[in-house]
This record gives structure tokens, sequence and C-alpha cells, in this order.
């Protein structure tokens, strides 16, 4: 049995010494080193066997580094592995359970568990942050991370805070609102014409509210237009350009004639009304001059009038509606009434031709809601009165009817605005007009030539010409009559 | 004022029904943020894939968050998924080719 165990460890040895050997061949491949080491294999290593250990720390550190001096590094191993060798050769009996431990030290190659504290002139590389395995070296991707975070919080609060302005918003108006209309929500998908008494939301920040069914108007659309509070970069540009919710009403009022006489007129802040001005179709055709202040009707400085004529002014500015706007100053931010209401100037193409825009009987009204962004629900009881002036004048205004002269001259306006627009127009309607009528000369022709029947080939061609010369001497007749009438 | 005791100011026969404000009318009161921010979405995540940059590819998921938050409702949520999705995998194929930890910029 210990011949047995003797025998195994000897086998193992005999098994690394030409493992060792071959190695120190290969390692030196290189014609002129082995001529060196042939006939004394340990002559090199001798100088070295008093510190064996040095060359064998030296291992492993440089080993990340690249590698400079193969050379030396491959005599270490070959000394360490035969010394090693040796040693065990000499104790095998007492190193049984070394050897055990050290079966595959082949694969250990000049790494030895020997611990010297050597280190002088020896570069320690920095490993590569992607191995150094600590959290630490990712800390740009951990503050995007949390930028992204903090982004969702935000949109989820915001978003919740919109909802909860929107809904008590609905809840202080329902009443009012349910009282006047007979349909109030709607999101015209539903079949029946039900209410379905529930703000539509458009988005995380605009919600809509539609109600109809009443006299005077054919409708009104509700908009509240909060601030995007879901959006962290909105959010952050606000706190550098302060700005509030607004609550848009838009009343579009029957087409009926009797409902609405024919007038352009709005109130509001300075800075709506210069703004509105520029903007707006009507305002800029009807309403030419500056906004004028309200002092006349002892409104506040802040506020300013536009009005197609002073009549306008006089009739919608009555007590009630000075009372409604004087107490509510700093939450309107523009009433505007107008039976020429078509929207904001649109830019117009090139070469296309206008056509007059289409316009509504409308009443427009923006709020501001108290809180300049800070609002809380409780904010929203305050627009209440608002929604009351809203109703209001949507009686009034059907009320209201010019007299004879303002008539006049409203007609007036229409009509010169209407020319305008002809005027304006007149070149593109006339581009317009030729190129139709080339094309569909052009279309006659083409039919002509493919007609694949001569016959009818020339009897087309002979019509053709019959009209054009039946229109040459229409022209010649008119040309005649004007000089006739000229002269 | 609001409601007359006497009369009341309801007409149900006079009800009209809803019409959506057709955006071709218009397209100036649209808000263009969302379809800016998809499109720089998608350009950033493209180069973040093909020039294999990490802050393209982050600064792609960030757009396409944003442009979450301000779309509309009646949105299609496909593109926005897609455009999130693209994003996403812009990053992770990023990281997959080089793992090595953003260096910042100074």
């Amino acid at each position: 049995m210990r011949s047995c165990l003797l025998l195994l460890p000897a086998l193992l040895l005999l098994l690394t010494l030409p493992d060792t050997r071959g190695r120190y061949n290969d390692d030196f491949d290189d014609g002129e080193d082995l001529a060196e080491f042939d006939d004394n294999d340990f002559a090199e290593f001798e100088d070295v066997n008093e510190d064996p250990t040095v060359e064998v720390e030296s291992e492993p550190p440089p080993k990340p580094a690249p590698s400079s001096i193969p050379v030396e590094d491959d005599e270490d191993e070959a000394t360490v592995e035969i010394e090693d060798g040796q040693d065990e050769f000499e104790d095998a009996d007492a190193q049984d359970q070394d050897m055990y431990s050290k079966y595959d030290k082949d694969e250990f190659e000049g790494y030895e568990k020997t611990n010297s504290p050597f280190k002088d002139t020896l570069i320690y590389q920095d490993v590569p942050a992607h191995l150094q395995n600590s959290w630490e070296s990712y800390y740009m991707e951990i503050l995007m991370v949390t930028g992204l975070l903090a982004y969702i919080m935000n949109y989820i609060i915001g978003k919740n805070k919109n909802s909860r302005l929107a809904q008590a918003w609905f809840n202080s108006h329902r009443e009012l609102l349910e009282s006047n209309f007979a349909l109030v929500g709607d999101d015209g998908t539903s079949k029946e014409a039900t209410s379905t008494g529930k703000l539509n939301q458009e988005n995380e920040h605009i919600y809509n509210l539609w109600c109809s069914g009443r006299v005077c108007c054919e409708g009104m659309l509700i908009q509240l237009k909060f601030l995007k509070r879901q959006d962290l970069l909105n959010v952050l540009a606000r706190m550098m350009r302060p700005t509030c919710d607004q609550v848009v009403g838009q009343i579009k009022v029957t087409l009926n004639d009797e409902d609405m006489d024919t007038f352009v007129f709005a109130v509001g802040s300075r800075k709506a009304m210069s703004r509105l001005q520029k903007e707006m179709q009507d305002l800029s055709e009807f309403c030419g001059d500056k906004p004028k202040s309200g002092a006349k009707y002892s409104l506040p400085d802040s506020l300013s009038i536009l009005s197609e004529m002073a009549e306008v002014s006089d009739g919608v500015m009555d007590s009630k509606m000075v009372h409604y706007i004087t107490n509510h100053a700093d939450k309107i931010e523009s009433i505007h009434f107008s039976d020429q209401f078509s929207g904001p100037k649109v830019m117009q193409e090139e070469g296309q031709p206008l056509k007059l825009p289409e316009t509504k009987k409308t009443l427009l009204f923006t709020f501001n809601v108290p809180g300049m962004g800070n609002t809380s629900p409780k904010d929203m009881d305050s627009l209440v009165p608002l929604m009351n002036m809203v109703i209001y004048s949507i009686d009034k205004v059907k009320k209201l009817r010019l007299n004879r002269e303002g008539k006049l001259k409203a007609d007036r306006n229409r009509a010169r605005v209407e020319e305008n627009f002809l005027k304006q127009t007149h070149a593109q309607r006339q581009e317009a007009a030729q190129t139709r009528r080339e094309e569909k000369k052009r279309a006659e022709k083409e039919r002509i030539m493919n007609e694949e029947d001569p016959e009818r080939q020339r009897r087309l061609e002979e019509a053709a010409q019959r009209r054009e010369q039946k229109k040459l001497e229409k022209k010649q007749m008119k040309m005649k009559q004007i000089k006739v009438k000229a002269m | 004022m609001s409601a007359n005791s006497m009369t009341d100011p309801r007409r149900p026969n006079k009800i009209f029904r809803y019409k959506p404000p057709s955006t071709d009318s218009n397209p100036t009161l649209e808000d263009p943020t969302p379809d800016y921010m998809n499109l720089l979405g998608m350009i950033f995540s493209m180069c973040g894939l093909m020039l294999k940059l990490k802050w393209c590819a982050w600064i792609a998921v960030y757009c396409s968050f944003i442009s979450f938050a301000n779309s509309r409702s009646s949105e299609d949520t496909k593109q926005m998924m897609s455009s999130f999705m693209l994003s996403i995998s812009a990053v992770v194929m990023s990281y997959l080719q080089n793992p090595q930890p953003m260096s910042p910029p100074w």
C-alpha cells in the first residue's frame, strides 16, 4: 500500500518534470537561447538561486501589464518549477499531503503563495473601469436613471394635480351649467345625445366640455388649458417665466341672424388686446384703431377695448357688464364678441386663390385662473361668477341691436372688407381662371387628336374653330360698346 | 342672470352634437412638441446605435419620455411605444458593445 502511495507521486513528478522541461524548451524557441542553456541547464539559475521567491513574486503583478520581459519571466518559471520539483523529490515521504495539494501546480506556473512584501520598482497598472466591478464608476448612468425616475415622478404628480383641478372646476360649475344647458358633456361618439356629465380629456393638461341645448346659442365649448405640470421641462421653464392656467370658453351662437347683430367687439388686458388685434382676422380688419382705454366706462387701467364703433361699446358695456368686469379684472384675459369670427389669420399659400374665410357668430371668453400656477382646487370657485357673466352675455347679445346708423356703418364696413379681399385676390383669381381656360383648350385638343376617325376629327376641329370665332366676335362687340359708352 | 325661475333657458330640441374641431383648419393651434420630440428621439437613438455613443442613446430615452408626456390622447400609442423601444434598445446595445461606464465630457 505504501509503495503504491509512493509510486503515485513519483509518477506525477515524472510527468511534471518533462512538462517543465518541455515548457522550458517551448519558451526558449529561439535557437540562440537553447544553445546557451544546453550544456548546463542550471548554470544560469545558480545565481538567482538565493531568491527564487523574488522572481516568483514579480510574476503575478506584471501579468496584466504588457509582458515586456517574457524571457526573464519564463526563466523564473523554469527555476521555480525545477527547484520545487527537486525539493519535493527529496521529501517525498513527509510531504505526501503537500503533493496532493500541489497536485495540479502545473496550472499555477510561477505563482506561489509565498508572501514577500517586495514591491519596489513595480508599476501597478490601473484596472480598467469596467473590470473594476464597483458601482461607483457608473455614476453617470446612475445620474441618468435618477433623472428619468424624477421625470416619471413629476409626470404622475402633475397629471394628478391637473386632473384634480379639472374635477374641482367641473364640480363648482356643474350646477350652473346643468341649469342652463340641456346637454352637458358630449364627446361626439355616442349614438344618443345624452349628457355624459364628464369632461373630455384631450391631453394630460387640456380638458374639454361641450354644452348644448339652450336658447340663443348653438352650443358652448369650454376648454380648460392647464399648465403642463406633467412635463418636467415645462415645470423648469415655468420657474423662469411664470404663467397661469387658463379657462377658455368659446361660445358659438346660432347662425340665425336674429340672435346676434353685426358687430365686432373685444375687451381685455392690454397685452392680450394688442396680441389679438394682430392675430385675429376679424379684429384686424374691423377694429383698425389701437385699443382704447376703458376709462369712459370706469374700467380699470389694466383693461383696454377694441371696438368696431363707439355705439357697439356703449351697447355692450352696460352697468352689469361693467360691474362684472371691474370686479374680476384680474381674471379676465380677453372677451371677444364677433359676428365675423374666423379664427386667427391664416398664412396664405403662394399661388392659391383665396376664398373668403368662413365666419361664425361667436363669443369668446378667456379667463385666467388665479394663483399664477400654484392653483389649488379651491380657486376654481372664484371662476363661477365669470361663468355667470358668460351666460348673461349670451342673453344680452341676443337683445343688443344697433340703431339704423350703426347698422349702416356696420354693413358698409363689411362690404369694404369684402371688396378689399377681392381686390387682393383679383390677380390670383385671374391667373387661376386663365390656367383653367388653357386646361380646357388643351383637353379639347387632345380629344381631337385622339379621335381615330378622320371625319369626326375634321368636324370637331371645325366646331372648335367656330367657337373661337364666336368668342372673338363677342369680345370685339364688348370693346365697341365700351368705346361707345365712353364717348 | 343665469336661469330665470320662470323660464328655463334649456331647449332639449336645440341640441347640437359635439364636433371635434378639425386640425386642418387651425394647424397653428396644435402643439408641435410631441412630434418634434418623437423625431429627435429617433434620430438620437439611430446615432447612438450607429456611432456607438452612449450619451446619444440616453438623450433618446429622455426625448421619448418627453414626447409621451406631451402627447395627445388621440395619438397613436404604437408610435409612442415604438420610439420608446427604439431608444431603450439603443441604450442596451451601446452597453452590450462597450460595458465601460460613460465618461463625463469635463
